[in-house]
């Protein structure tokens, strides 16, 4: 960290210091700032909707990862996401009430934290199951292996059988005080702000270091041509499948962050809808950027949220407003992904790193 | 030039609605705010629409006939497309918005929402009727005026019981076959098997493979033909009014020979219109009138449809409209007694005290509009103890019978019913 601004030229002697994270001071000072926003600043002076909202941005973003991950960088299209959230939650919510703990962690609050590792796993497993076909199929005909996987899942397993455990209305309600980690117990809306914005962090992190690595560079060779990638000599086979793994267990993580929301679950939670939101976000946001699974949901949450509020205050003009606003919605949802992919295909990390070179360069900006 | 001409209007736009988000929740003294989830455009619309346009009537009606001992509600609502990530947001704004009461909808949401409502104390009056919101000591802040689902569905069986099967051939030689049609998937749906189960086993049903039925079902052959083989003496259907409709119709066609017995949801005037000749016949749950028929209050529900809702015709509006008049009426009484007492009801934290000294307090309150006198208890919050059973039949409903589960069953009712 030679200095606040990077000096002209390419100083970077090796890989490593190229993709050094804290390159001047002016960046680290940045990721403080966000770090400090997301960690102090939003939870202590937004309001308590506000949070919730920021907390359902990052349970978009959760989701966004993994999308991202496949579609963005590995070149892997997916319609089936909402799948793999739903393994991860319904893995979470049933080790939480229906698995033998032993008393010593039930009391010491490790039940739930255990819970979110193992969800994590039995969804990148379930995901790399769904993710075999990939092995012979690209493009179109990947995405409908992808949307099996939503169907089998969730319209099948989930509703026929899992959901039966328990009986019914009886084993999916979390009762109050049972989501805690260690002495912390996660009951409102800021405490579930906080654990969205650590696991989202160190899902960022994970990712980020995944990307820069062997991994995340086999990726991105697959993704740009993978005839080529195999002549170079990595195995696609193995790639293709640890990215599946690894989007299936953000997706778990999410899914088990997803119960300690709600502290309730249903299959309907999970619908083939939420897999389609969930590419919108990344088109909106950018494809291949980490940045742009973020912009994209706090696009898709924040606007939306927005909009309804809009609507509010004119629905005392316009009565039908709110009868019709989910189609206004919808149409919103529709419109913003046609509008990206004709003016800013590139979505809206290309715009914010336009800005954040316009400003980088100034005033010589040129 | 165009690219910036855009971005112009986008910010315009975004400001305005910055502008305006920001500005909603500003206060007014005096105003009672009632938040609506509602589904008017997802999976159960073809029912959800009818009852949000009477929940907006009838709290429009209720402003316009003295308010809450004066006081003005300001009824805002949403349409959440019965998609369940979208209710928690919605309902989430509504608290921001200082709603001291909610009108839910779904039993999914509802449930959903359940341990929320329950740490933010207010009031959830839904349209979900689900027996697993009626006992307080797992969800104290759900309440509907209605029989719940499973009162529902047992009524209707023993009706089904002592109406049809007792005038069967069969009677007294075998035992009644009985199955259950509904969407696995659906919490509304799945609500009462069980105690239609239950109550199928205490009558002496032999009881059949369950099937699979979408919400959203246009062709339900399969499943009819995957009955035909147990011979079914009656079916349940747990869906809405279109796929009951469908799945009526086909079992018609195939000649499958069976009864029905539906839940309230699915028997509504629309029935005879979707499924014609094949709703001949079909039995339902009713637990409030249909609309227009010649009930206490029955008059005003239509005269503030005509006036509230010009743009629905009459002959288009459904028991959906009357349902919803039966969840605004008990929170208007239960508002007006708790105002009575001294709550401020207009405070956003007074759900726990209009809880106590409003809905609480109700006991065998005659809301008319057909339905059985309302009575909620802190130990109990089934607000009826039974259902009016009806049958369409030559063009017309007809009363099947009035079940009294309490009076029929009272060990069963007090001790082992509560809650499921």
């Amino acid at each position: 960290m030679s200095s606040v601004w990077l000096p002209c030229g390419d100083y970077h002697q090796n890989y490593a210091a190229d993709q050094g994270w804290w390159q001047t001071r002016f960046i680290k000072g940045k990721m403080i700032l966000l770090l400090l926003t997301v960690f102090v600043g939003i939870p202590l002076f937004a309001g308590e909707y506000w949070v919730s909202v920021g907390t359902m941005v990052g349970y978009t973003a959760m989701g966004a990862l993994g999308v991202q991950l496949l579609i963005g960088y590995s070149g892997l299209l997916t319609l089936g996401h909402a799948a793999f959230i739903a393994v991860g939650a319904y893995t979470s919510t049933m080790l939480i009430l229906q698995f033998p703990w032993p008393h010593a962690l039930m009391d010491s609050g490790l039940a739930y934290p255990i819970s979110i590792i193992v969800a994590g796993i039995a969804a990148g497993l379930w995901s790399v199951l769904f993710g075999l076909p990939s092995v012979k199929v690209k493009g179109f005909y990947l995405i409908l292996t992808t949307m099996a996987a939503q169907f089998i899942t969730v319209d099948f397993i989930l509703t026929q059988y899992i959901s039966q455990i328990g009986g019914r209305g009886q084993a999916f309600s979390l009762p109050p005080g049972t989501i805690r980690i260690g002495p912390w117990v996660i009951d409102n809306e800021r405490s579930v702000y906080y654990l969205m914005a650590v696991l989202l962090t160190l899902m960022v992190i994970v990712l980020a270091n995944l990307l820069r690595s062997k991994p995340g560079r086999a990726w991105v060779a697959i993704r740009d041509n993978d005839i080529a990638a195999e002549a170079l000599g990595i195995n696609i086979v193995w790639y293709k499948l640890l990215a599946f793994f690894v989007a299936g267990f953000m997706a778990g993580i999410a899914g088990a962050f997803w119960v300690c929301n709600t502290a309730a679950l249903s299959p309907e939670h999970f619908q083939w809808f939420l897999s389609l939101w969930l590419v919108g976000v990344i088109l909106i946001g950018g494809v291949g950027s980490i940045q742009g699974a973020i912009f994209g949901s706090i696009f898709m949450v924040v606007v939306m949220e927005l909009l309804q509020m809009a609507a509010i205050p004119l629905a005392d003009y316009w009565p039908s407003l709110l009868m019709d606003f989910a189609y206004i919605k919808d149409m919103a949802f529709g419109l913003a992904i046609c509008a990206f992919l004709i003016y800013e295909p590139n979505g809206l990390a290309y715009r914010w790193w336009q800005a954040k070179n316009y400003f980088n360069l100034w005033p010589f900006s040129y | 030039m165009k690219k910036s001409i855009f971005l112009k209007l986008f910010v315009l736009l975004l400001g305005v609605a910055l502008a305006a988000g920001f500005s909603t929740v500003a206060a007014a003294k005096d105003i009672i705010r009632i938040g609506g989830i509602m589904d008017t455009t997802g999976g159960t619309s073809d029912v959800g629409k009818d009852y949000a346009i009477g929940m907006s009537d009838a709290f429009k009606y209720i402003n316009d006939n003295g308010g809450v001992n004066g006081k003005k509600i300001k009824y805002t609502w949403f349409d959440y497309g019965y998609r369940i990530p979208e209710a928690i947001t919605k309902y989430k704004m509504l608290k921001r918005m200082g709603s001291v009461i909610i009108m839910g909808w779904g039993t999914g949401d509802t449930e959903a929402l359940s341990p929320t409502v329950n740490k933010d104390k207010i009031p959830y009056v839904s349209a979900s009727y689900s027996a697993h919101l009626t006992d307080p000591k797992k969800t104290p802040y759900n309440l509907f005026f209605s029989s719940d689902y499973s009162t529902n569905a047992r009524s209707a069986i023993t009706a089904w019981f002592d109406k049809k099967w007792k005038n069967h051939p069969d009677f007294g030689k075998r035992k009644p076959r009985f199955a259950c049609c509904y969407m696995f998937a659906s919490p509304y749906c799945s609500a009462p098997i069980k105690a239609i189960k239950d109550q199928a086993r205490l009558l002496g049903f032999e009881i059949g493979e369950d099937q699979d039925v979408s919400l959203f079902a246009l062709d339900t052959k399969s499943q009819i033909m995957a009955l035909k083989s147990f011979k079914p003496d009656v079916l349940w259907h747990g869906n809405t009014t279109m796929s009951v409709a469908a799945t009526i119709r086909d079992a018609y066609a195939l000649g499958l020979g069976a009864d029905w017995i539906v839940d309230n949801w699915g028997f509504d005037e629309n029935l005879p219109r979707l499924a014609g000749e094949a709703a001949e016949g079909v039995m339902g749950a009713t637990p409030c009138a249909f609309f227009g028929q010649n009930v206490k209050n029955m008059d005003i529900v239509v005269s503030s449809a005509e006036t509230y809702s010009p743009g629905v015709p009459l002959g288009k509006r459904l028991n959906r409209t009357v349902q919803a008049w039966g969840d605004a009426l008990i929170t208007w009484e239960a508002l007006k007694r708790a105002d009575r007492k001294g709550v401020d009801v207009t405070r956003k934290d007074a759900g726990e005290a209009i809880m106590k000294q409003g809905f609480e307090t109700l006991r065998n309150f005659d809301i008319g509009l057909g339905a059985a006198p309302i009575s909620f208890t802190p130990t109990d919050h089934r607000p009826a103890t039974g259902c009016r059973i009806q049958i369409w039949k030559g063009g017309k409903f007809h009363v099947v019978e009035d079940v009294d589960l309490k009076k029929r069953w009272p060990e069963l009712w007090k001790t082992k019913w509560l809650g499921w």
